[in-house]
């Protein structure tokens, strides 16, 4: 099937799986599933990330593994916002960010390092 | 004498033949035929469009006419009446402003490309064609629409809502009724809390279309209004010049990388009509929007001459397709603003609602 790039960063449909944290699935039919923790690591906020450097400072070792969603929320048409359970909210995950982070092994493999 | 029965039934397969050209869809199944009445033989409906500023109204009216009355042997006469009703984008209930059903951004790459006179035009326009139309002024470094629209007015605050000015048939916010004479100097976080106010603390009401007047270039409040609403899509104004439109490119992708589609292209100031000898001048050049529109696949939706009626009128506070409807300029933008609402309609029966579902 022909996909454009734009459906591969659009989301068909987005479920908040309760104690599991996020799934995706893309207009392209690719399936992405984020845990909590990980998306609590990967967050692209300046607190997490440094505005200057770009470095990361906050990533998944330094977060509790039992971190969960407590909220979810569209922004506008292009992001995800998150309402961690350890009071992190700063985080808005673009579309396109989230499609680059997706956990799946395939993705993983061809990814280069994520920092932010 | 042998009468075939008129049926409602015969008269909606005769106009599945009428097709609505941006949609590409036939009327009947885009559900646009309503109130439909079979008196003897004769035929009356309403064709329900998406926008009253169709620019083919009158064209889908003559065809439909056409299509009963060839198709249906018996039938004598045939009334058809345009009504429209603006159709909302889906979006989730939580994140838009209730009422509103679509929220229209008009950006510019840069200052002093005519985006507030453009702006005021495109909600008068939309308000004289039948619409319901708000326009927020959220140029917090130069708001300029309350003098184009001349309301002097302030806007009434009762219970913490702000109570919009009407001037023209269109309801008004300006960031700069927030301020009054003094001018804004604002670091992001109040300009971010002030739109978010403008937004979300005025009493719309009922609206077909909110059109909002942006600062130049990208910054704070662009990225406040993606982030607090569903934006339905931009229109970006541009000269001819515009530093060769690399300028207004910025803006664009500033739109596509919050996926607010871009609707299309104004080129305003296109050119220029001597009005001592008529002569023609492309003062900035010509054709650069256009081009560039062509290129990227985004709608180009005309071209607004460099007049000095528009100006005059603007400072006047009465949009010149208001003060002089039948010159050449009022024309060229009624027909952009046309143009425009074909694009929103196209985007409300484009867009995929986008909303979280919880397990």
């Amino acid at each position: 099937m022909l996909t454009t790039p734009e459906e591969r960063v659009t989301p068909a449909e987005i479920r908040k799986k309760s104690g599991e944290g996020m799934a995706i699935r893309w207009q392209d039919g690719h399936e992405s599933a984020f845990g909590a923790r990980y998306l609590r690591g990967l967050c692209p906020c300046a607190q997490c990330v440094s505005e200057i450097t770009g470095q990361r400072m906050v990533s998944e070792e330094h977060i509790a593994p039992a971190v969960s969603i407590e909220a979810a929320r569209t922004v506008g048409n292009y992001a995800l916002h998150f309402s961690f359970s350890d009071g992190h909210t700063t985080g808005i995950y673009s579309f396109d960010y989230l499609r680059r982070i997706c956990s799946c092994p395939a993705c993983a493999a061809v990814r280069p390092r994520v920092d932010a | 004498m042998t009468q075939t029965l008129i049926t409602e039934s015969k008269v909606l397969d005769a106009l599945r033949s009428v097709m609505d050209p941006d949609l590409k869809r036939d009327i009947v199944s885009l559900n646009f035929i309503r109130n439909m009445k079979i008196d003897g033989e004769s035929v009356s409906f309403d064709v329900n469009l998406t926008t009253p500023a169709c620019p083919v109204k009158e064209r889908l009216r003559e065809q439909s006419r056409k299509a009963v009355l060839s198709a249906i042997p018996g039938v004598k006469d045939v009334r058809v009446n345009m009504t429209a009703e603006v159709r909302r984008p889906p979006a989730p209930e939580t994140s838009r402003i209730k009422g509103v059903k679509n929220i229209i951004a008009v950006g510019s790459g840069k200052g002093g490309v005519g985006k507030s006179t453009v702006a005021s035009n495109i909600a008068v326009s939309l308000a004289k064609s039948g619409a319901t139309v708000g326009l927020l002024d959220a140029d917090i470094y130069g708001p300029s629409i309350p003098i184009m629209m001349a309301s002097s007015g302030e806007p009434e605050v009762s219970n913490q809502i702000i109570q919009p000015v009407t001037a023209h048939g269109v309801k008004l916010m300006s960031m700069g009724y927030l301020s009054g004479e003094m001018p804004l100097i604002w670091r992001g976080p109040m300009a971010h809390k002030a739109l978010q106010q403008s937004l979300l603390g005025v009493n719309w009401g009922e609206l077909d279309y909110l059109i909002v007047d942006l600062p130049p270039g990208t910054g704070d409040v662009h990225l406040t209004l993606v982030q607090t609403v569903p934006v339905t899509g931009a229109v970006i104004v541009s000269t001819p010049q515009d530093v060769g439109l690399q300028i207004s490119m910025k803006t664009l992708r500033m739109f596509q990388q919050t996926k607010v589609p871009v609707l299309g292209i104004v080129e305003n100031m296109s050119y220029y009509v001597c009005p001592h000898c008529g002569g023609r001048d492309d003062i900035f050049g010509h054709g650069g929007a256009k081009k560039a529109a062509e290129t990227l696949g985004i709608p180009f939706l005309g071209e607004i001459p460099l007049d000095p009626a528009i100006r005059k009128h603007s400072d006047s506070g009465r949009p010149v397709v208001l003060a002089e409807p039948d010159s050449a300029s009022a024309r060229a933008l009624s027909e952009m603003t046309g143009a425009l609402a074909q694009q929103i309609s196209i985007q409300a029966f484009r867009t995929i609602p986008l909303s979280i579902i919880e397990e």
